[in-house]
């Protein structure tokens, strides 16, 4: 029972990832692509869940729901300066107004 | 072979189409998908170190992602830099 339940929350993390891969590959631009890094992180946490629940508390299990924490906390941070570099190599500056027409 | 396992293929197969909009986009384009690439590499990872029961594939795991952060932000900062030349 332990065991199927841990494959079916893997199931729906490698679903969120495939998701998130569909999506960047086939939006428009960078930043409708950049949108997409937050069902990679969930599906992260996740993946983590199904570690922890087939293994039980172990060395592993805790290394996945740290690797998990860290997704969670590092991807808005490369998310938000990421949009600010694309913006900037765009447009020459983050400042620049919406009227402007981007390069990406 | 069990779900990890084939869950770890999955995840490594996942980066192909990514490289290749790293290849044919925006340098922009590259950057996201260099990103999400990372995560995707560090998850199978991940996954390998369960379905093999080998504990150290999953710190491999935790040092990559930290890596792949560190050098997402230097592939950003030069994208910042480039357009400011």
């Amino acid at each position: 029972m332990r065991h199927a339940i841990a494959d079916a929350v893997l199931a729906v993390g490698i679903l969120l990832e495939l998701g998130a891969v569909v999506g960047t590959v086939a939006m428009r631009d960078a930043y409708e692509r950049l949108h997409y890094s937050g069902p990679a992180t969930l599906g992260a946490l996740a993946i983590a869940v199904s570690i922890w629940i087939a293994s039980g508390p172990s060395t592993i299990a805790l290394q996945a729901i740290l690797l998990a924490a860290f997704l969670l906390v590092s991807s808005p941070v490369l998310a938000h300066f990421t949009a600010r570099a694309i913006r900037e190599w765009s447009r020459g500056d983050w400042r620049a107004g919406d009227d402007d027409e981007g390069r990406s | 072979m069990n779900a990890f396992l084939i869950a770890a293929i999955v995840l490594a197969a996942a980066i192909v189409p990514l490289g290749w909009v790293a290849f044919r986009g925006t340098a922009g384009d590259g950057v996201v998908a260099v990103e999400l690439a990372g995560v995707l590499a560090s998850l199978a990872l991940l996954a390998a170190a369960k379905g093999l029961e080998r504990q150290p594939f999953a710190s491999l795991a935790l040092v990559l992602a930290v890596c792949s952060f560190a050098g997402s932000l230097v592939f950003a900062r030069f994208l910042e830099l480039g357009a400011r030349r």
